[in-house]
């Protein structure tokens, strides 16, 4: 078990989300930084898919019921363990009755704790993860809140070394604020100007940005398609609204809607844009869906490498 | 092969959207819905999820296995040949949603369609509705075809929060909120009917191709 002693404002049970039930309104959910989610599981020894704790919107602290391995990683964050620090990416390890305190979240937004065994949650739909929207998956259907205890898997028979670390070249450019896009399903429909002024502007992001999408504040862009019927959106595609101020669809982002998507941001870097906080800036840049695929491709195999490195360590 | 009407795009590094025309109409939908049954049995590798809509389906795959290029090939195929045999679908089911109509938009529906509040209610529960799809949020059921007398554009401004198993309207549809949620139809009524339960098997209690009646409960 693990025991909530002092609940950030925001923490919840998540993986890699609903992979096979779009078609019933079910967004793919789960967590918003995946690569992080896999690379702090990578290094404890879980499947890279596990459930994790994401954490987000300031400080907290756990308490670990028996001895785990454990890491932290995404957002930075001061974080200690039995008054040492923790490092970010890295196998740690607590004895039962340790309490990992979080003192503030420095830069990003969502935090993720792994523990080895994972967080022993059902799984509804093939997945544990949390849709609050919607009330049900993760712990309860809810936020965690101080006081709660959610079980951990057992523990597997992969024993990474302690003070294993993901190498930091592998790692996304989460300060980088470059974000590669390819273009999206309706980007034939939008004038040449506008898919121009998406690229060659900086968008900041706005205070109205949540687990289910980032809206984006810059030049807005020419749009006189309106509302078109509904299709299929994913977490990345960048639609345009009538006031041409692009969102970011995310994780919990309406299976279908009616806006015309321009661009989908690339699956690699979508991680350094769910890690942008309000008032942040990024910009994007076209590239094409083989390069991007590619790009996907290598981030998985770095992670998969981390994964055996781990493993063996 | 030929693929005259059919259209494919990629949707990010994850998802093919294929587009079957440009024009909503009911036949378009259903061959949609009819491709989407026949990619569905055909179980093509790499293919994770398929998500039908009125003038497309989307295909979500494993790019680890496939490559945007092959799987949208295939799909194309597979959609062609669908287009050229027989239509399939489900089992069509017969639903009876009770409604209290008290809902807070309802006045405001009579006044703005020049019908009275009694004329609404018998209009919109005097028809049987068709399950165009299901999205938006889980188990949302987008239902055709609404009273030419009772179509309305949407609400100027959404509301940040309907309440779940809120009857609505808007446009020529209707739908029962499933969950609470913020939303920009006319709320007429609301139902006790559980629309979504994850751990019920099939989760969501509407389907494609369904039928509706909405039968008025005091």
């Amino acid at each position: 078990m693990i025991t909530i002693t002092r609940a950030p404002p925001y923490l919840a049970v998540q993986d890699w989300g609903r992979q096979h039930s779009r078609s019933l309104g079910v967004p793919r959910g789960g967590a918003m930084d995946l690569f992080a989610l896999r690379t702090v599981n990578a290094v404890v020894g879980n499947s890279l898919d596990a459930s994790a704790l994401e954490w987000a919107l300031g400080g907290g602290a756990v308490r670990f019921d028996r001895d785990c391995l454990f890491a932290v990683g995404g957002a930075t964050a001061r974080a200690t363990a039995s008054g040492r620090d923790v490092a970010p990416f890295t196998t740690s390890f607590a004895r039962a009755g340790d309490e990992l305190i979080v003192e503030q979240i420095i830069t990003g937004r969502f935090l993720y704790l792994a523990c080895d065994g994972g967080i022993d949650v059902p799984a509804l739909l093939g997945s544990r993860s949390t849709y609050l929207p919607g009330r049900f998956g993760g712990y309860e259907g809810r936020m965690l809140k101080s006081g709660d205890s959610v079980p951990l898997g057992a523990q597997s028979t992969r024993h990474p070394a302690l003070g294993f670390h993901a190498a930091a070249d592998l790692m996304p450019r989460y300060d980088s604020g470059i974000v590669h896009v390819t273009p999206g399903t309706q980007e034939d429909l939008f004038d040449e100007s506008a898919i121009r002024t998406l690229t060659e502007s900086e968008y900041r992001i706005s205070s109205a940005s949540d687990r289910s999408g980032y809206k984006l504040e810059g030049p807005p862009l020419a749009n006189s398609l309106g509302t078109l019927p509904s299709e299929a959106g994913c977490p990345g595609a960048i639609q345009v609204p009538g006031d041409g101020l692009p969102i970011a669809l995310m994780a919990d982002a309406p299976t279908i809607g009616g806006y015309p998507k321009i661009a989908v941001v690339s699956e690699a870097d979508l991680p350094i844009l769910a890690q942008r906080r309000p008032g942040a800036s990024i910009r994007f840049q076209l590239i094409t869906i083989d390069q991007s695929q590619r790009a996907l491709r290598r981030r998985l195999s770095d992670i998969h490498a981390i994964s055996q490195h781990a493993s063996r360590s | 092969m030929s693929h005259t009407q059919l259209r494919a795009h990629p949707l990010g590094d994850t998802a093919v959207t294929i587009t079957f025309g440009a024009d909503r109409s009911a036949e378009l939908l259903r061959q949609v819905h009819s491709a989407a049954h026949s990619l569905k049995a055909a179980n093509i590798l790499h293919v994770e999820d398929i998500v039908p809509a009125y003038l497309a389906l989307t295909v979500f795959y494993d790019p680890l296995g496939t490559s945007y290029e092959e799987i949208s090939r295939k799909l194309l195929d597979a959609c062609d040949r669908a287009m050229h045999s027989p239509p399939k679908a489900a089992p069509s089911r017969e639903h009876r949603i009770p409604v209290r109509y008290d809902g807070v938009d309802l006045e405001a529906v009579a006044i703005s369609t020049g019908l009275s509040v009694e004329e609404v209610v018998a209009r919109h529960s005097g028809r049987i509705y068709t399950v165009d799809l299901l999205g938006f949020v889980p188990g949302f059921a987008y239902l055709s075809e609404l009273d030419t007398a009772l179509q309305l554009p949407r609400r100027a401004q959404p509301r940040p929060r309907v309440a779940a198993g809120s009857v609505a309207i808007a446009a020529a549809q209707t739908a029962v909120y499933p969950l609470d949620t913020p939303g920009g139809w006319h709320i007429i009524g609301r139902t006790q009917t559980v629309m979504f339960d994850p751990t019920r098997d099939p989760p969501a209690l509407l389907a494609p191709g369904n039928t509706v009646r909405f039968e008025r409960v005091e």
